[in-house]
């Protein structure tokens, strides 16, 4: 199963993360800094798999892809074949660019529950679901249209403004 | 999934406000309750139930899952739910009937539906393939629809590839069954194979090359695994020779790891031979997974036809390879020589050159067992002896080859005792001049040669007598309890005329044991046990040369003891947690100065060489603190000559104190720009100090010189060393005599990037008089740098390359010591930051390069930039950017302090340090982690 789907920026900061099984969140930020400072030594031209029962307890591998600025990181064990999840990687990150059409960092720091709603519809308790990105937008807008129907945005961002002041 | 909770609930509380009567109100409600029946259901109950939640949900979600009514959304979820309800309680799925259910679920036509049914069905057949043999069609038939009749929706096709994690969850499945037994089904299912093997080709297209190859290696671990018609391994087989040397490392490296997994099925050895060439040229490859993939690849197809050629291979590589692989280089290559030895005496040659040419690199288990070969096989005694005889002639050998060449030289240099330069007193001569050289662990090993030459020579040669009992008694005051007791006894021993030749006697045979390398290999491959081949290769057939058999020792010596595998460490845990480790091994060290420790280290390997080493490894007694008698005796030139720092010493101690002449944090400071110099002076004694630095590794020579007419009793000089130095000295006398200088010399490694220092805690008896002090060795940041001369068209690309933090770290410094630019300039260059003019067109500015050495960074270019502020020459900006983040970091703050400071100044530790140990802290001065947390 995909243990951990991880998006950090090339300074280190984490822009999404979403881990499959139950992880303490102590451990998040221990376990990105330990991913990002393998990451940021991996030069160019070098296979992208790395191996490490450090990650994510014992048996997993990480695939890596770097877009721009961010680095989107797949962590999985062995049942998982790791070409597939390059092509995962990449149908995410199509979806992505389809959403927000020439997607770029700022794009996913601002809409970050979107990135969760996609990656949800991508990938469920650590399985894939679909791959189609057209059905996975299709769902996203779905949940988005019921958004803006009921104004549950609307309700949402005032609350929110009110408890930021 | 928090946030969209929210917003649902938020939905919903809108919704109950906006209805106008209680009778629109019950139906929201009754339509919310409805939505979080089915997503609680298929979404929340999995991941937050135990196992009688399970138990009681699951047939709903199982309903959810086959009625055709409900949408293919809510149908995709059930699945995956389930596989999570499977997870937690195995036995919601035992049931009557749902094989049947499952074997319909595999003719669903929605892909996304399939897809996670598949998901749920390599879960139920990785658990018991027994139940689910009905649906192995099935899944053949998804194979057939996917990748030859290509019968899938236009959406679900990723680069013109029908969904290719479909067929990888297919095939994956598929593998579970033992094999394929209907003949039709078997041709239908190897035709979809052929397919997929043959119509694949490296394409320009990263992702469709991706995809295609994720198919292509999945179907080749089918094909490994129903492993019938040879044709078509073999067919397999030229596929991953191509891989292996394509562009894509990625093709590469999977290339190099199916070939491993390959090397599990029988009879393709002979194919994969073929591409042996290939395989080592990846050994050189840039990056170092495909690097280790192919080390893994070569150990796993050696054997005794191709073994001499890979093990040439392994040593050749050994020379240039990272120190992260060498010493799992080294094991392997030892293994493999072990296991498929042609002869013996190449046996032997090969682990000499190992010690010779990555002496670090090799464990002790690597050098015992090439002592237990040449103990057990009589026809290699000589060649051995005289193999270890020529390596001794080598100007600079590595400590363990001593150990080696002295206990072999020992043992069996009565054989050669014909040959020129092989009398037992050139022998001795030769050994005896590696002594100042090495370790204490490695002193008792030539005193146990030495005895064992003097028995070989008969008649005794009262020359050579005379020599080694000088040698033995200068020993027998040794404060280390092994070589004391040694020298003792050996020297007792040798009195004895006859019964020395019973006593000293030739060592028995080893019994056979299973070799601990090939233990420790396996234990260090159990993660990947079931893929790996070492476990293959132990049930085949290994070489004749060396028997092998796995009987318990029969004379009671202790067993092998499995020191377990040193992991090659992480880098990035090592930056992660500079800090805790360096607290955790500054606690390591205790090991090196407390006796007692130091004499239950050596016990392991007593246990491997059975009676060489084991009686005679008793825990000496503990270390007796002689300071105690000393308390304030005073002393004849203690006061004069008053210092700031004895202001801070108890007044009953003031007395007593030798004064150092001159200042100790200065001459530090001044040593740490030059090489030579001396370190500390007092009224009796001169320490100076000469040191050669080449790249990460130094040796420094420490000089001891008496300055009275009187000598020098109980000298001792511990090191102190912070966990990124590796320091070895050699013995220091106890004893200095009058107006004489001994040389102590020091090997230094540096490990990582680091400011702390090493210190030398010196301690010398004149008279009654006890002097101790704490020095700070020399042996700092700036030690590991070299200058290099970069210009503009190599600094600026280097420069942008490490965009910020925590490669590049810029900080205002400010309360810099006020200095001209030029003196500024003179004062990097001294400190071996070449300075660059010209690269910035500002003059204010100032431009540096540097290269630092470290076993972690290896070479590493490192770049400084200064810029000052005319106006105020007290601060200035500073960007250091190196291609690691504790280098940057270590390297700002080294040259911060340089700048800031007075080097007079200097750092605390020193002038507090020369005051003798008073007497009643016995705990301190025992416990190295303590002193060094109250000198650092």
């Amino acid at each position: 199963m995909i243990r951990a789907v991880i998006v950090i920026n090339n300074q280190g900061k984490p822009r999404l993360t979403k881990f499959y099984n139950y992880t303490a969140v102590e451990q998040h930020q221990q376990i990105i800094r330990s991913i990002y400072s393998v990451l940021c030594l991996q030069p160019e031209n070098v296979s992208n798999l790395i191996e490490g029962g450090s990650f994510l307890g014992p048996d997993s591998r990480l695939v890596y892809k770097l877009f721009a600025t961010l680095y989107f990181v797949f962590v999985f064990d062995s049942s998982e074949n790791e070409l597939a999840m390059f092509d995962l990687i990449q149908v995410y990150v199509e979806t992505l660019e389809k959403c927000f059409s020439n997607v770029c960092e700022l794009d996913i720091v601002l809409n970050y529950s979107k990135m969760h709603t996609i990656l949800d519809e991508m990938i469920l308790g650590g399985q894939v679901v679909e791959t189609n990105s057209e059905k996975i937008m299709q769902a996203v807008e779905e949940i988005s249209k019921l958004e803006k129907e009921t104004g549950a945005t609307k309700l949402l961002s005032k609350s929110a403004s009110l408890l930021w002041g | 999934m928090a946030l969209s909770g929210m917003r649902g609930l938020s939905v919903f509380i809108s919704d109950v406000r906006n209805c106008r009567n209680k009778e629109q109100e019950r139906l929201r409600v009754d339509k919310e309750l409805g939505n979080i029946r089915t997503r609680f259901k298929n979404e929340k109950v999995g991941n937050i139930g135990g196992r009688e939640f399970a138990e009681s949900l699951a047939p709903d979600v199982q309903k959810l899952l086959i009625s055709s009514s409900c949408r293919p959304l809510v149908r995709k979820k059930a699945a995956l739910c389930l596989l999570r309800l499977f997870r937690k309680n195995p036995d919601i799925l035992n049931i009557d009937g749902w094989s049947d259910r499952m074997s319909q679920l595999l003719d669903e036509r929605d892909l996304g539906v399939l897809t996670s049914s598949m998901s749920l069905f390599v879960a139920l057949v990785s658990n018991n393939h027994e139940a689910y043999w009905s649906c192995l069609p099935k899944c053949v038939k998804v194979m057939e629809r996917l990748a030859r009749n290509q019968d899938i929706p236009q959406e679900y096709t990723y680069y013109g590839i029908p969904s290719p994690w479909l067929q990888v969850k297919t095939m994956r499945a598929l593998q579970y069954f033992p094999t394929v037994e209907d003949p039709s089904i078997r041709r239908a299912l190897f035709e979809v194979l052929q397919r997929i093997l043959m119509g694949t080709d490296v394409v320009k297209n990263v992702n469709k090359n991706n995809a295609s190859h994720a198919v292509l290696f999945e179907a080749l671990a089918l094909v490994m695994h129903l492993d019938s018609e040879k044709e078509m391994m073999s067919q397999c087989v030229a596929l991953l020779g191509k891989f292996i040397a394509v562009r894509e490392p990625n093709i590469r490296y999977l290339g190099l790891e199916n070939m491993t997994r390959m090397l599990m099925v029988t009879d393709v050895h002979e194919i994969i031979k073929r591409h042996q060439a290939q395989i080592i040229t990846s050994l050189k490859d840039p990056d170092i997974s495909i690097r280790r993939r192919s080390l893994d690849l070569l150990y796993g197809m050696c054997d005794v036809s191709n073994a001499k050629d890979i093990v040439e291979e392994l040593l050749q590589y050994l020379a240039t390879a990272d120190f992260a692989m060498r010493e799992e280089l080294a094991l392997k290559a030892a293994i493999l020589a072990e296991k498929f030895a042609p002869d013996l005496s190449w046996y032997v040659d090969v682990i000499l050159q190992l010690i010779d040419k990555a002496g670090d690199f090799v464990s002790d288990d690597i050098w015992f067992r090439v002592v237990q070969f040449v103990t057990n096989n009589e026809d290699l005694q000589p060649y051995a002896a005289l193999k270890a005889r020529e390596y001794l002639d080598k100007p600079a050998i590595h400590e363990t080859m001593v150990k080696v060449s002295a206990y072999l030289l020992g043992e069996y240099s009565h054989l050669l005792a014909r040959r020129p330069g092989c009398s037992p007193k050139e022998i001795f001569g030769i050994i005896h001049e590696k002594l100042p050289t090495v370790s204490t662990p490695t002193i008792p090993i030539l005193l146990t040669t030495y005895a064992k030459i003097l028995m070989h020579s008969q008649p005794p040669d009262p020359e050579l007598q005379n020599q080694i009992w000088a040698v033995y008694s200068k020993y027998e005051s040794c404060i280390d309890a092994e070589i004391q007791q040694r020298a003792v006894e050996y020297f007792a021993l040798s009195r004895k005329g006859e019964a020395l030749m019973d006593i000293l006697a030739e060592m028995p045979k080893f019994p056979e044991r299973q070799s601990s390398l090939i233990k420790k290999a396996e234990d260090t491959e159990a993660d990947t046990a079931e893929l790996s081949a070492i476990k293959l290769r132990t049930q085949q057939q290994t070489s004749n040369a060396l028997v092998l058999t796995d009987q318990r020792p029969a004379n009671g010596a202790p067993q092998v003891s499995q020191l377990g595998m040193v992991m090659v460490p992480s880098t990035s845990n090592a930056d992660q947690n500079a800090v805790d480790q360096r607290v955790t091994q500054s606690n390591g060290t205790l090991s090196v100065v407390d006796p007692q420790p130091l004499a239950q280290d050596h016990a392991p390997a007593g246990d491997i060489l059975g009676d060489l080493l084991s009686p005679l490894a008793i825990e000496g007694p503990p270390g007796v603190s002689p300071q105690s008698e000393f308390n304030g005796v005073p002393s004849h030139e203690g006061s004069v000559g008053a210092n700031d720092a004895l202001a801070l010493a108890p007044v009953g101690d003031q007395e007593s104190t030798v004064k150092p002449i001159g200042d100790i944090a200065e001459r530090f400071q001044a040593l740490c720009l030059k090489d030579s110099g001396v370190l500390y002076e007092d009224p009796y004694v001169q320490i100076g100090i000469k040191a050669e630095w080449r790249g990460h590794q130094g040796r420094m020579v420490l000089f001891l010189g008496n300055k009275n007419t009187a000598p020098l009793d109980s000298v001792q000089a511990v090191i102190l060393p912070p966990s990124h130095l590796k320091l070895d000295i050699s013995l220091v006398p106890e004893i200095i005599p009058p107006r004489a200088q001994v040389q102590c010399p020091l090997e230094v490694v540096n490990l990582r990037p680091s400011r702390d220092v090493a210190v030398l805690d010196f301690s010398y008896k004149f008279g009654t008089h006890l002097v101790n002090n704490k020095l700070r060795l020399p042996a700092v940041l700036n030690k590991f740098l070299q200058p290099i001369q970069v210009s503009a068209e190599e600094f600026f690309p280097q420069w942008r390359s490490l965009p910020g933090p925590p490669l590049k770290l810029q900080e205002v410094v400010r309360g810099v010591r006020p200095m001209p630019l030029g003196e500024m300039a003179n004062l990097f260059n001294s400190l071996k930051l070449m300075v660059c003019p010209g690269l910035d067109p500002n003059p204010c500015n100032l431009v540096a390069s540097t290269t630092f050495y470290s076993e972690n960074t290896r070479a590493m270019l490192c770049l400084i930039r200064i810029e000052t502020d005319p106006a105020d020459r007290t601060q200035l900006r500073m960007t250091v950017a190196s291609g690691d983040p504790t280098l940057t970091f270590e390297l700002k703050e080294f040259i911060k302090e340089n700048l800031v400071s007075i080097p007079t100044a200097g750092k605390p530790p020193a002038p507090v340090a020369q005051q003798p140990q008073p007497n009643n802290q016995p705990i301190a001065s025992s416990d190295p982690g303590a002193l060094l947390a109250g000198l650092l």
